[in-house]
């Protein structure tokens, strides 16, 4: 079984860069990982220094890494979306289908719903072909991810609604058909055509036990703290530690388990240097000790070299003990 | 003579059944039509904006919905009269 992990934080507080040592740190000590990179602003291939695509590049022995083609994604998914209609063209004739699919990409909702696509995609091809024992997941910045992980919950809330109405619909097409002796008829597209009455015979509640299947399997594997987690990433100020203590909060509530929170940069400085700066930094500090009590916490210093390439990874990854050791992210 | 009396009290009890039938279907013609209008509105409310579910649930189910976007539209296009229909529907003059 393999366990997957979302490293979670706001645009520049090192995702990245501490998701890349985590994976190499963890590949060094026998797991076969694999990083993802999900984020259209991709650094991942600078990290390693190497050149990245959609499809698995060696590190080194143990250690892949992919980066999402951001546009080819949205347009992958919208495909899919598009190629259903699209069969049913000529019979709806409603909308100039075409020029609608460009506008889509830009719709509300069709990004994370692509994003978490990917994410299954990249689970399914795991467990099928790649064998990978840990996943890696370099997140977008947080409020993309938190609507990614709300929309399996959020969908399921309206499949349900939207079931029990249809139900209510078939049931009264039954009593007219009790009562008129014939199942009710409809002219479309200039076709007669006989309307479903029973669930079984309904393409559209047919199609909504499908969508429900679906967000149900990736709702129970995001919930699931024996396989999913998600390591908050923070630096040492009070505004990224306010967001990432509401982003945690919200995480909670969704059922999805917080492995650990990671204060990346902080600044370590003799005392008789002493500034502004680093006053802000210890109230930052305190700020999350009260907020993240009951998650392991680790402390990155600002290193002095910017950590690129697989040498400066491996210092990087040392401040990263206390979670690369056995599977803390994870509930046993 | 009693035979003929049969015969019509056969079939005035017919047509008044028949008469019942076509009222109570027509009640439940009209409830189903408004539940068939809530679907669509729900489903693809986002098109006119009302909150409505994440995108991909209704594009999914859009291909399915001709009749109930038939029937939305037609109750729009009387939605200036929804007192009317409704007096229409139950006789009320």
């Amino acid at each position: 079984m393999f366990r997957f992990v979302a490293f979670a934080g706001k645009g520049g507080v090192g995702k990245t860069t501490l998701s890349a040592a985590y994976a190499l740190e963890r590949s060094r000590r026998g797991d076969k990982v694999l990083v993802v990179s999900l984020d259209p602003a991709h650094n991942l291939g600078d990290v390693f220094e190497r050149k990245l695509s959609e499809e698995p590049t060696p590190i080194e022995t143990n250690l892949y890494a992919i980066e999402v083609d951001y546009d080819a994604m949205l347009r992958r998914s919208l495909k899919k979306l598009s190629e259903k209609i699209k069969d049913m063209y000529g019979y709806l004739r409603v909308f100039n289908l075409d020029k609608y699919i460009d506008v889509l990409q830009h719709s509300p909702g069709i990004e994370e719903h692509a994003v978490l696509e990917t994410m299954l995609d990249v689970i399914r091809r795991n467990e099928a072909e790649w064998g990978f024992n840990i996943v890696v997941f370099d997140t977008p910045p947080t409020g993309l991810t938190l609507r990614i992980m709300a929309l399996p919950s959020l969908s399921l809330l309206w499949v349900e609604k939207l079931m029990e109405l249809r139900l209510a619909i078939l049931a009264r097409r039954r009593a007219v058909e009790r009562v008129l002796g014939t199942k009710p008829r409809v002219s479309l597209g200039g076709r007669e055509v006989s309307l479903a009455t029973e669930p079984r015979g309904d393409p559209v509640y047919a199609e909504l036990l499908k969508i429900r299947e679906e967000y149900s399997f990736v709702d129970r594997l995001l919930k699931d703290p024996q396989r999913f987690s998600v390591v908050m990433v923070v630096n040492p100020e009070a505004l990224p530690v306010l967001e990432a203590s509401r982003a945690a909060g919200f995480l909670s509530k969704l059922g999805i388990r917080i492995g650990a929170v990671i204060v990346n940069k902080v600044l370590k400085l003799p005392q008789e240097d002493a500034s502004r700066r680093l006053y802000e930094q210890k109230r930052a500090l305190e700020l999350l000790h009260k907020f993240f009590d009951r998650y392991p916490i680790v402390e990155v210093p600002y290193l002095d070299e910017e950590p690129r390439g697989l040498d400066r990874l491996v210092k990087l990854s040392r401040f990263l003990e206390e979670i690369t050791e056995g599977c803390t992210l994870w509930s046993s | 003579m009693l035979n003929r009396l049969w015969d019509v009290a056969r079939r005035f009890t017919g047509s008044l059944l028949g008469m019942l039938k076509m009222r109570s279907v027509e009640y439940l013609e009209a409830e189903l039509r408004e539940l068939e209008n809530v679907f669509a509105l729900l489903v693809l409310g986002s098109f006119i904006g009302l909150p409505s579910p994440p995108l991909p649930i209704s594009l999914r189910l859009l291909p399915h919905l001709g009749r109930e976007l038939l029937v939305a539209t037609r109750i729009s296009e009387r939605l200036d009269d929804m007192l009317g229909e409704m007096a229409g529907l139950f006789e009320i003059s």
